[in-house]
């Protein structure tokens, strides 16, 4: 039992996208358009060359936020959105139908129709992927060249990233919907 | 019941429009059949819906047939529910209606949800109590119960108690499905065009419009304009109502589009705006939805029938619009404004436009409503009973 | 593992081989277990392999998960200092390079037009025995002249092994990717402050990166170190560059500085901290050498940043700034070395005076500073290299002021193609090189490689080059071979190993196993060749007999070892690093007292205390010992002794023209992977970045196909307007327009830098100029 989350440095991310393929390698996300569970964000720069605006070009890597209220959860008629024991927001995918509510009613468009299995997939922490083999790192934590993520604990005053939102400013995305996220972008 | 055998089911009176009416229905039963087949092969690849538009034309015409079947569940309910005597002689034939264009939306939206199956097991199992989709389609499920067994009593087993019970149980369980329907987007916090009180309002209003549209339409086309007196009378209170019908959804319309931009509050205002602006919106909503209809009805003073049965074509053409403009404009701002690769252009209002397969099986449906109700024509004797 | 080469006459009595290092623990028994195939109860587990990236050329440390025989996925390594804890996008998709259905999979020989793309299976042999015959009339005709073949090699960790066969063939013509990559910030920072070093991006306070653009062409640790340190986080960093790269987004400040005009921007920079008296005088009292000399012509020359902004485009005041602001944070200051540096004609000049600006406030060798490190010793070993009395010198050698081992491989190039060449050039041994992707003016290479007889390419994928080769040999991938051990020196050096993560697919084989069965095959052969006409040669086996003499030239004993066995021997006298190599493809002296891990994300691998910042002792690998400011020397050459700004770097872009520039993004960098499925899936081609202004004016927009072109050809691409480069400039990154029909996903996908860049080379060492070219662009 636990409660996961994740606190990303995201100032550090230099947009490279190895989340990205780390993501799809791990979690066997097919290629293709639609199909990312992770992704980096970024804004088309202001300005006009010379005179463009360095803060207008921060990157943003994202994902399924892991809301503590999660509307995507809320809004699916059979259950098949559910919080695991620790807190992740995840798909059963015997119970998904493939209404595709929850892709409409996530604020975050963190989720997305799997090919493989025909349901409605998203990150789920690399919960049966990496946790389930005991490992403590998610794919798009291990594999950052410059250390955005620090996945863990919230529970746990301990936990690296306790400790880390409990020193740092942290803003979050579209909080004021009242999802609840439990992503924490360090200031 | 009427006597029916395979033989008359084929024997028509062959009119110039009937037998357009025939192969119309034909040719878009055949679609369905071909759209259905195309979807079993390649499941959602065959629609143009995408990650950040995911819904499309199947769910704005599975609003379509079941706003058609609220529709005339509740306009009908005036005369065996209320007792309005003039709207008696309505209701085999709307409680028809309501069955059949239920039945049609049911067989769109069986394409458009990814497993059937599984919902039907699930939605008993682990139902989701908490989402408007179990709950409209619960709700349906139990006013199809409703529906059928009312139909039953009124044709079969003429009581009129019975289907007077089993009336006023579909008229509630139509109510509450419909307006769940209308919350399945209004409850969406992530989109704040149909986020709120809005849309499960307007799904009943808009549905009473349809359910009048298509007593129109059905009526006329079954006298060609040669009504009986009883029926003109029905139809000259039928003007009064779409007429204070269509003045409150204009009214609505308005106030919903006025609260929307002012403070352009982001996200909503400019998306307001995007819709206001668009022609499936200008000229399908307003202008063929609301204001031909409430421009005939005002002008001549709700006395006028055969212009209300073609105004009522463009009634029905507009409601399209507004079932499918209530999908793409919920749908249409992006949850992340964010390029998500550097080759790409900033992302701005979705775009969307339904594959073959969607008019397939969207329109398609059409030709399912057509189907039965000719089946339900030669079966069933739908005209009031002469003891009436 | 750096081989020592005895380039000793054989006449002296050289030994042929000679492996140091007792064999403790037998080799084969420690390396089963990464070689075995799957056996029946493994069947189910996943198994980590420690191995190294090869995808592009920082080797960072990777464990590749193994399951069923089947590498499911590549994860960060951490115990590498070097790439910290980490695998980018490109590290991540080592498994579509793996497992591309587009791979080389047994021998070919050319059955065909040249470059008609028609190829005949063969045998291992019967490869062998084409290249054997082909060689043996070759080098029959032109006399023993074993410069008459010529050998490239693209970078990475078995290029040693191919070189060794090259060593023993006895040519003299060695090209590689130096004189289209990083030959001129090598060698100017070299020669000017003693090594290209370190820069020690973890301690600096102030960096400038000129060109480099680390966010995207990674480099280990630089990137990793760097960014988690910019934006307002302790470091700051000035970017100077034509585009507005990810970097610049990272940055204090970013200069949009016209394309070719570094040095003048340097030399501005260099006036105002000697003008305004502000360098690091201690520094440069007791460590410049001829700083006079220096100081007089820079302030006599006037190259006062008002001067460099008409050049540079670099507004005076931000010159006046960063000069101030270097100035104020040194010696914790760093001018970035750079890497693929080779742009315009001026390129040595300017790194040298990047390097004397650096030095100027004292950050060498010196923690935050420019450092050099320390290397581990490995036992090498010997590999015999025999002198063949016929074989002539370089061709190559008088095309710039200093050709050194890897050649100029365009003046190379151009001179057999324009019959320049003294003796004929007349076969050419490939591995893993791309020059049709990597060289300018590639239809000048394609005539290059046509004119050959005999091309022997060695590699894993159909790339363009292999496509006009007369023989190919396939190469398995880096995760199907252990290749040698390297030692990467540094602040933090390691010995790091590359272990097979499982055998290798279809007949492909590591190039060790290609060079021993080739080597078998035409040693004798080739031999008898020289018997014939090498006079020495036939003196000496009067003397020692034929069987004695040949021992020397024995091209087998190289490869006589498996790779295995010599890594082991190479670490003998480390306890445990032959294991520690195997386990965790890792090994320094006290790596088992000093790694620790700090938190989920970071190691640390030496102690602060331990870290070699500063190992030189204020004296620097300069003839002097001292920094260099004036090579008078080189004049002789012609080479300027003092970076000097000459008119003639100054390229107009005539209207309705624009520049060209080249580069990088995190997810490709290299020609190898264009056919790299997740790469493509993250980037799928590459497009035209040009200003959006002008393409508004040009009526081009997003996606638009256009068609670029140079005076020496022309490559179509789609257009990306945006504001992140100027106004006559036009920027795509490198790799992509193959043509070879081989490659399903890559075939045809995007622009060819190659086809466009004209083919002129710098005057130090002639490495290619890719920045100096004019291209006109319309829609198509």
């Amino acid at each position: 039992m636990a409660r996961y989350g994740m606190a990303l440095d995201y100032k550090s991310c230099i947009n490279c996208r190895a989340c990205e393929s780390a993501c799809k390698a791990e979690n066997g996300v097919l290629p293709g358009r639609d199909n990312y569970r992770i992704w980096v964000g970024q804004k088309e720069a202001e300005g006009e060359f010379p005179n463009i605006s360095i803060a207008s070009m921060t990157y943003h890597p994202s994902q399924c936020q892991h809301c503590d209220n999660a509307p995507c959860q809320q809004v699916c008629p059979t259950n098949a959105t559910y919080y695991d024991d620790n807190g992740v927001v995840r798909v059963d995918i015997e119970k998904c139908i493939l209404c595709t509510y929850c892709i409409n009613a996530c604020p975050y468009d963190a989720r997305y129709v799997d090919d493989r299995t025909v349901t409605v997939d998203k990150c789920n922490f690399c919960s049966d992927t990496r946790l389930a083999n005991g490992e403590t790192t998610t794919a798009c934590q291990a594999t950052c060249p410059t250390k955005v993520r620090t996945f863990g604990d919230l529970d746990d005053p301990n936990s690296d990233i306790s400790q880390l939102i409990a020193k740092r400013e942290y803003k979050q995305v579209k909080e004021h919907l009242g999802t609840k996220p439990k992503l924490f972008y360090l200031l | 019941m009427n006597n029916f055998s395979i033989k008359n089911l084929f024997e028509f009176n062959k009119t110039p429009l009937n037998l357009l009416v025939a192969v119309l229905g034909i040719v878009l039963l055949g679609a369905f059949l071909a759209g259905a087949a195309y979807y079993i092969l390649h499941g959602h690849h065959a629609f143009n819906v995408t990650r950040q538009h995911p819904w499309g034309l199947l769910i704005a015409m599975y609003v379509f047939f079941v706003v058609s079947s609220t529709g005339l569940c509740i306009i009908s309910s005036i005369g065996h529910v209320f007792g309005v005597e003039e709207f008696q002689q309505i209701g085999k034939r709307a409680i028809a209606g309501a069955i059949i264009t239920l039945l049609s939306g049911f067989a769109v939206i069986a394409l458009e949800v990814g497993h059937p199956v599984t919902m039907i097991i699930y939605n008993v199992l682990t139902p989701g109590f908490t989402s408007a989709i179990w709950w409209m389609g619960t709700l349906y499920g139990i006013y199809l119960v409703f529906i059928t067994i009312e139909f039953f009593f009124l044709t079969i087993k003429v009581d009129h108690k019975w289907s007077k019970i089993f009336g006023i149980g579909g008229l509630l369980s139509g109510l509450a499905a419909h307006s769940n329907l209308g919350a399945v987007f209004g409850f969406l916090i992530s989109r704040p065009t149909a986020n709120g009180v809005f849309y499960p309002v307007y799904f009943i209003l808009s549905a009473m419009i349809t359910g009048c549209y298509l007593l129109y339409i059905i009526y006329g086309f079954k006298y060609r304009n040669d009504y009986p007196e009883q029926l003109k009378a029905m139809f000259l209170k039928l003007n009064k109502i779409l007429g204070m019908l269509l003045g409150i959804l204009i009214f609505f319309e308005a106030w919903k589009i006025i609260t929307a931009l002012y403070g352009t509050m982001p996200e909503r205002a400019e998306t307001i705006l995007h819709v206001i602006s668009s022609p499936t919106f200008i000229f399908g909503e307003v202008l063929l939805g609301m204001l031909i209809p409430f421009a005939i009805i005002l002008f001549t003073n709700g006395q006028a029938i055969k212009p209300m049965v073609y105004a009522s074509l463009t009634g029905m053409i507009g409601i399209f619009f507004m079932r499918y403009d209530l999908v793409h404009d919920t749908l249409i701002y992006p949850m992340t404004m964010l390029k998500r690769s550097e080759y790409q252009l900033p992302p701005t209002f979705l775009e969307y436009f339904p594959s073959a397969t969607e008019f397939a099986i969207g329109f398609g449906g059409i030709g399912i409503t057509i189907f039965l109700f000719y089946v339900a024509e030669k079966v069933f004797n739908l005209d009031p009973d002469r003891e009436h | 593992m750096k081989a020592e080469i005895s380039r000793r006459r054989f006449l002296q009595g050289s030994v042929a081989l000679s492996i140091a290092g007792g064999v403790s623990m037998s080799p084969s028994a420690i390396m089963a277990s990464a070689s075995a195939s799957t056996k029946p109860e493994d069947i189910g587990k996943t198994k980590k392999v420690a191995t190294l990236c090869e995808m592009c050329v920082n080797k960072c440390a990777a464990f590749a998960y193994v399951k069923n025989g089947i590498v499911t996925k590549l994860d960060p390594n951490p115990y590498f200092p070097k790439s910290r804890n980490m695998l980018c996008p490109r590290g991540n998709s080592g498994l579509a390079a793996i497992y591309d259905v587009d791979r080389l999979k047994y021998p070919l020989i050319r059955d065909g037009e040249k470059g008609s793309g028609k190829f005949k299976r063969a045998t291992w042999d019967e490869a062998y025995s084409y290249i054997s015959e082909k060689l043996t009339k070759i080098l029959d005709e032109e006399k023993d002249n074993r410069s008459t073949v010529a050998f490239c090699a693209g970078e990475g960790m078995a290029e040693h092994t191919f070189k060794n066969f090259y060593t023993g063939f006895g040519s003299a013509h060695f090209l590689n990717h130096a004189s289209l990559c990083l030959a001129t910030t090598v060698s100017g920072y070299s020669l000017t402050i003693g090594g290209y070093g370190q820069a020690d991006l973890e301690n600096a306070d102030y960096v400038v990166m000129a060109g480099a653009n680390r966010a995207e062409a990674i480099v280990t640790p630089d990137s990793m170190d760097f960014f988690k340190r910019t934006t307002g986080r302790g470091a700051k960093l000035v970017v100077v560059d034509p585009r507005f790269t990810n970097t610049a987004a990272k940055s204090d400040k970013w200069l949009g500085i016209n394309v070719g005009t570094d040095l003048a921007f340097v030399l501005a920079l260099t006036y105002v901290v000697i003008k305004e008296d502000i360098y690091n005088k201690e520094f440069v009292e007791n460590h410049f050498n001829d700083f006079a000399t220096y100081k007089k012509h820079v302030l006599q020359n006037e190259y006062t940043p008002e001067w460099a902004e008409k050049i540079t485009g670099i507004k005076a005041e931000d010159i006046y700034q960063v000069a101030r602001d270097f100035m104020h944070h040194a010696p914790q200051s760093i001018y970035y070395q750079g890497r693929r540096t080779t742009w315009s004609k001026n390129d040595f000049q300017l790194r040298r005076a990047q390097a004397i600006f650096s030095a100027l406030g004292g950050g060498i060798d010196i923690k935050g500073g420019i450092c050099f490190g320390k290397s581990i010793a490995m036992e090498g070993h010997e590999v015999s290299a025999p002198i063949y009395d016929q074989a002539k010198s370089r061709i190559d050698a008088k095309e710039a002021a200093v050709v050194g081992g890897s050649g100029t491989w365009v003046g190379f190039r151009n001179m057999v193609l324009e019959g320049r060449n003294p003796y004929p050039i007349r076969a050419l041994f490939n591995y893993k090189h791309n020059p049709m992707a990597n060289m300018p003016n590639s239809a000048k290479t394609e005539a290059f490689l046509k004119k050959l007889d005999l091309v022997v390419t060695i590699d894993t994928m159909p790339s363009d080059t292999v496509m006009l080769s007369d023989v190919i040999l396939p190469e398995c991938t880096y995760l199907e071979r252990t290749d040698p051990a390297k030692v990467y020196g540094g602040i933090e050096p390691a010995i790091v190993q590359r272990n097979k993560v499982v055998e290798p697919m279809y007949e492909s084989k590591p190039v060790i196993e290609i060079m021993r069965g080739l080597s078998k095959k035409v040693s004798k052969p080739l031999f008898e060749i020289t018997k014939k006409y090498d006079e020495e040669v036939q003196d000496t086996i009067e003397e020692d007999g034929e069987e004695a003499t040949y021992e020397e030239f024995d091209l087998t004993k190289a490869f006589e070892e498996s790779q295995e066995d010599l890594n082991h021997h190479a670490v003998a006298k480390y306890a445990g690093a032959a294991e520690s190599l195997h386990a965790k493809g890792v090994f320094y002296p006290n790596m088992d007292k000093y790694f620790k891990k700090l938190n989920v994300n970071e190691y640390e691998y030496y102690p602060e205390s331990k870290k070699y910042y500063s190992v030189m002792n204020k004296k620097f690998k300069t003839p002097s010992g001292k920094i260099e400011c004036n090579l008078s020397s080189l004049t002789k050459r012609g080479i300027d002794a003092m970076p000097t700004w000459k008119k003639e770097y100054e390229i107009a872009v005539p209207d309705g023209q624009f520049r060209f520039i080249t580069g990088r993004h995190a997810q490709f960098t290299q020609s190898g992977s264009s056919n790299n499925k997740m790469l493509l899936d993250l980037v799928p081609t590459n497009y035209m970045w040009i200003n959006k202004r002008v393409a508004s004016r040009m009526g081009i927009k997003f996606g638009d196909e256009v068609e670029v072109a140079s005076k020496v050809g022309k490559t179509t691409i789609k257009a990306y307007p945006t504001e992140k480069i100027g106004l006559d400039t036009i920027f795509f990154i490198h790799g992509f327009g193959n043509k070879s029909q081989e490659l399903t996903l890559a075939s045809g996908n995007g622009g060819n830098d190659a086809n466009i860049i004209e083919d002129s080379i710098e005057p130090m060492h002639g490495a290619t100029c890719l920045h100096d070219t004019i291209v006109e662009i319309r829609k198509v």
